[in-house]
């Protein structure tokens, strides 16, 4: 470096040569850790941006891009007929923006006025959206009525930080209508956020519970949008990248028949029980009704703890959905089933007539008939329309318990009917073996008995029994309940329609069949037939009282019925089918501690078969109705 | 003394000057590219830093008509009043961020740490240069030097401020390894500092200073605090990959996420919208720089302008080293500035006095000594 050529003017140096090459040694020594330390560099930058350069810049944008959900509609439910059951509308949400107003404390306090909430409450709120990320709108209150709105709209100015957030809500025909069929929506909670792994949840999303909603959730859903906002560090919005509508859940037709729902929860009004009503020649669900009614927008936001205190604490059991939940004894809507296992298996005939004393002694007690004067003698339509229990108590007795349950499962009892909704319970259709496994223990003769008119181990649903009915209407074929009638997705596309499904033939004979059906259309439509409330003007209905038995008190024997406590009350069933000659329908009830079937059943299935019939059958298409309809009722019977 | 004006002239480093305005106009587009987004009231940042460095240059016209070895007798007034300036800082100086580093002149807040290390270069310079016998510095010999370091050194950390503190350490060091030493002074020299540093780290370290060096050992420790610079530097860095995100298109600058982007990381935004090719260039001049600064310790005329030479490029590299390190996550966050590059009128004009001095030397090299 000294030696260089072009020198202006002479160097004259106060420094020896030994001082140089010292310096120079020292330079060379300090010029080779600078080079080694900006190598280091080199190397790091050559890290950072070759070789993760990638990742970094998944991280960038990660940085930049904000996903913002949009919520996609849920599917529309109607009934057959388009009636929208449940539809949606658009919900007012206050929302706080933590990111525009940082401390809630003045805002919590002016919304708790106009909101009319207790401070606690939106505390909470606020609490429980701590570890949300500042952008992320946290939910103050849902669906504020129109005069909040408006409200806080005029005043948004003097709230910063606090929005309004508009989502598509449920909104119901009424909210008590088919509301156990239909099911509710509720917050998705912890669990199952976890338990489905895919990312279409977020914890705040509404799913459906129960019902339909729960049970098509994955279709009604739809699927949300997503919008993409670049933004910045304090999640200020710069530019939107891209936009994914939101595909609307698809719509659910149902077989359902809100005019005979309605007529049966309008006959139900103030009782507990179920009211089915099945298309015998298809298993279509025209009916699926629980009383009481939930109120289905009740946990839309969240069901407070003294309402879910006082479902669960109420005698009627609201929160039971009774048609395929309830379980109770059958009473003497079993006859059906003794009857067509008599005559199939040949034990009895049409003829054989049978001497009724009012009970029959067996083993070493007495098994009462419910006239206890007795019924005389008595052949199989005497006995199926006036219910005599003698009767059948010897036709199980000749044909043994097992016998008795081949039909009755051929018939659908004894095990879930496989319609499409949470929690079927399968009932009970006793057998020895049963008994064994069940109860460890061997089978009584004298249970045959009870069995045989319904009591003792049986156990079916109310859906069981209508399924039964249509089984026995159509002549034979055992159809599985269905309820949907057809699927439409977002662009109105058939996904799927209805299509009936066979789960089997019943076991015996048609002739058997045919003459039970005429025994239950007697005992509608003669003089002492026990179902005569449910006689209908120009239609010819076949039906068939039950009386379950809750607890068999004889401290309660002969009190009038409004005099026992209403848990120790009997339940009361009535199942029929109508045309006679062509049935089309198939309506069953259970009326919960009503007593007896043909005062307190019998009358709720003559409104839906009322409501069923009107304007399908004309004064000039009407048959004749056979017995005069001021006929005395055939007693308090069974 | 006007005599030799027309060698002086024809002696005039254009290199240095060059490669001075080159890292200076790349400071400055990079500047404009971190600021332009921002809501500014008054006059804009880049254009503000172009004041600094026409009024930088106009003192390096003023330094290099004085022969630096005037400064071997001014080094003593001159320590004195950077001193005082810095004992002003911490009486009446604006607190910003929690330390109190600048003296408010009206038009420029004034960050008296920044001439300090320039000034303390110069005393180091002139003391060695005095007392050098050539036989090599005795411990006893240090004491002064240390003292003279010392005074700064514990004013500037009173601020606080580690990184300019720890920057006198590491001219104080360089430069005294740059004279001779005796073995065994070194010897003891290095055991002393292996034993203070867990002293150090358990007496004078404030808790938000410890808190930056066990960050920086596991950034991703404590993500949304102080793990954050360096993880968000580290992402604009690697973002840019190869070639950039292109100019004025950076994300991670525009949209805030990084920090002190115009100051401290202004690295960080060069490399995520050049890439790795610009780095490399950033990197390459700036390499240049410091050899040439080396070039001019070798050709300076006697041992004051060598030792004086060495100090401001002691000075100037290890800043830049520590800032990139720090900004490419080598280093923990201190308060550094890479000089000519970020932003900030104190250090622009403390470099640009100490590439004054350099050029003065340089201009120099073939006058006979005073």
């Amino acid at each position: 470096m000294v030696l260089r050529k072009r020198r202006v003017g002479t160097r004259i140096d106060n420094i020896d040569d030994a001082d140089l090459l010292l310096l120079k040694k020292r330079v060379d020594i300090a010029t080779m850790v600078i080079i080694s330390l900006i190598a280091i560099l080199i190397a790091r930058l050559w890290y950072l941006q070759i070789h993760l350069g990638e990742d970094y810049s998944h991280q960038a944008e990660e940085n930049r891009v904000r996903v913002q959900v949009i919520q996609a509609p849920r599917g529309i439910i109607t009934d057959r007929r388009g009636t929208v059951i449940v539809g949606n509308r658009p919900s007012f949400n206050v929302v706080w923006m933590k990111e525009d107003a940082p401390n809630p404390d003045e805002v919590i306090k002016a919304l708790a006025g106009i909101l009319h909430l207790d401070i606690p409450v939106l505390l909470d709120r606020v609490r429980a959206g701590s570890s949300q990320p500042p952008y992320m709108p946290l939910r103050l209150a849902e669906d504020i009525p129109w005069a909040e709105l408006v409200y806080l709209e005029n005043h948004r100015y003097q709230l910063p930080g606090v929005r309004i957030e508009v989502l598509p809500t449920r909104q119901y025909l009424n909210d008590e209508f088919a509301s156990h069929f239909i099911g509710y929506l509720g917050e998705i909670n912890k669990k199952e956020l976890e338990t489905r792994a895919d990312d279409i949840y977020q914890g705040g999303d509404q799913v459906g519970k129960t019902g339909v909603e729960a049970r098509h959730e994955a279709q009604l859903r739809g699927e949300k949008g997503r919008n993409y906002v670049e933004v910045d560090v304090r999640g200020f919005e710069q530019q939107q990248l891209q936009v994914q509508e939101p595909l609307p859940g698809a719509d659910f037709s149902l077989t359902l028949d809100a005019d005979l729902q309605q007529a049966a929860e309008r006959a139900m009004a103030g009782k507990a029980g179920a009211v089915v009503a099945l298309e015998v020649n298809t298993g279509r669900v025209l009916v699926l009704a629980s009383a009481p009614a939930i109120k289905l927008t009740q946990w839309a936001g969240g069901i407070s703890q003294k309402d879910w205190q006082a479902l669960l604490d109420n005698p009627m059991k609201p929160l039971v959905n009774k048609p395929l939940q309830g379980v109770y004894a059958p009473g003497s809507t079993y006859k059906i089933v003794t009857a067509l296992a008599g005559l199939s298996e040949g034990v009895i005939t049409p003829d054989t007539v049978i001497n009724c004393t009012g009970s029959l002694f067996f083993g070493n007690r007495h098994y009462g008939c419910w006239k206890h004067g007795g019924h005389g003698a008595v052949n199989l339509h005497r006995a199926l329309t006036e219910s005599c229990d003698v009767y059948f108590y010897t036709v199980g007795q000749r044909l043994g318990v097992d016998r008795l349950a081949q039909y009755a499962k051929s018939l659908g009892l004894g095990a879930v009917s496989g319609i499409d909704l949470e929690n079927e319970k399968a009932g009970v259709v006793p057998t020895k073996v049963w008994k064994k496994q069940a109860r460890k223990e061997s089978w009584q003769d004298g249970e045959t008995l009870s069995v045989a008119i319904g009591q003792g181990f049986d156990a079916t649903t109310p859906l069981q029994i209508c399924r039964m009915t249509a089984t026995l209407a159509n002549g034979g074929t055992l159809y599985r309940p269905q309820y949907v009638e057809a699927v439409a997705d977002a662009d109105g596309k058939f996904v799927s329609r209805f299509t009936p499904l066979v789960d089997g033939e019943v076991k015996g004979s048609r002739e058997a069949l045919a003459l039970v059906r005429a025994g239950l259309v007697s005992a509608v439509n003669e003089k002492h037939g026990t179902g005569s409330q449910a006689r209908l003007e120009g239609v010819l209905v076949g039906g068939k009282t039950g009386t379950a038995q809750v607890v068999r008190l004889e401290h309660y024997k002969g009190v009038a019925a409004a005099n026992i406590p209403y848990k120790y009350r009997d339940h009361a069933w009535f199942t029929c089918f109508a045309p006679a000659d062509k049935p089309e329908i198939a309506v069953t009830v259970l009326v919960e501690h009503g007593g007896h079937g043909g005062s307190a059943a019998a009358p709720v299935a003559r409104e839906v078969l009322k409501q069923y019939f009107a304007g399908k059958i004309g004064p000039s298409e009407g048959g004749q109705p056979l017995a005069p309809s001021a006929s005395e009722p055939a007693g308090d019977a069974d | 003394m006007w005599r030799f004006d027309r060698r002086l002239l024809l002696n005039f480093d254009w290199v240095l000057l060059g490669t001075v305005l080159v890292i200076g106009a790349m400071g400055l587009l990079n500047l404009y590219s971190a600021t332009f987004m921002a809501a500014s009231y008054g006059t804009p940042l880049y254009l503000k830093q172009v004041y600094f460095f026409v009024g930088g240059l106009l003192l390096i016209l003023a330094i290099i008509s004085i022969d630096y070895r005037r400064l071997i007798t001014w080094n003593y007034p001159l320590y004195g009043a950077g001193l005082l300036l810095l004992g002003a800082a911490l009486l009446l100086g604006r607190t910003v961020g929690g330390s109190q580093r600048w003296i408010p002149l009206g038009f420029f807040n004034l960050q008296p740490s920044e001439p300090a290390k320039v000034i303390l270069v110069i005393t180091l310079a002139s003391y060695y240069y005095r007392k050098d016998t050539g036989k090599g510095f005795t411990l006893r010999e240090l004491a002064v030097p240390v003292l003279l370091t010392l005074a700064p050194f514990l004013l500037i950390m009173k601020q606080p401020d580690l990184g300019t503190a720890l920057m006198l350490g590491f001219v104080f060091v360089s430069m005294t390894l740059f004279v001779k030493l005796k073995w065994l002074t070194l010897g003891v020299l290095l055991t002393f500092c292996i034993t203070t540093v867990p002293v150090g780290w358990m007496y004078f370290l404030k808790p938000y200073q410890k808190q930056r060096i066990e960050t920086f050992l596991n950034p991703e420790g404590d993500p949304r605090n102080a793990g954050y610079h360096i993880i968000q530097s580290k992402i604009a860095v690697g973002s840019g990959m190869k070639l950039g995100k292109g100019y004025l298109k950076g994300t991670q600058g525009h949209l805030d996420f990084l920090p002190e982007r115009h100051t401290d990381f202004a690295f960080s935004v060069w490399a995520e919208e050049w890439g790795f090719v610009g780095s490399i260039f950033f990197v390459a001049t700036y390499f240049f720089l410091i050899l040439w600064g080396m070039n001019v310790v070798i050709s300076s005329r006697d041992k004051f302008g060598a030792i004086l030479a060495f100090g401001i490029i002691s000075l100037i590299f290890w800043q830049a080293f520590i800032n990139l390190a720090m900004v490419l996550g080598l280093l923990p966050v201190v308060g550094m500035p890479l000089p000519l590059f970020s932003y900030g009128g104190s250090s622009l004009f403390a470099t640009l006095v100490g590439i004054g001095i350099l050029m003065n030397i340089r201009m120099r090299r073939y006058l006979a000594p005073m």
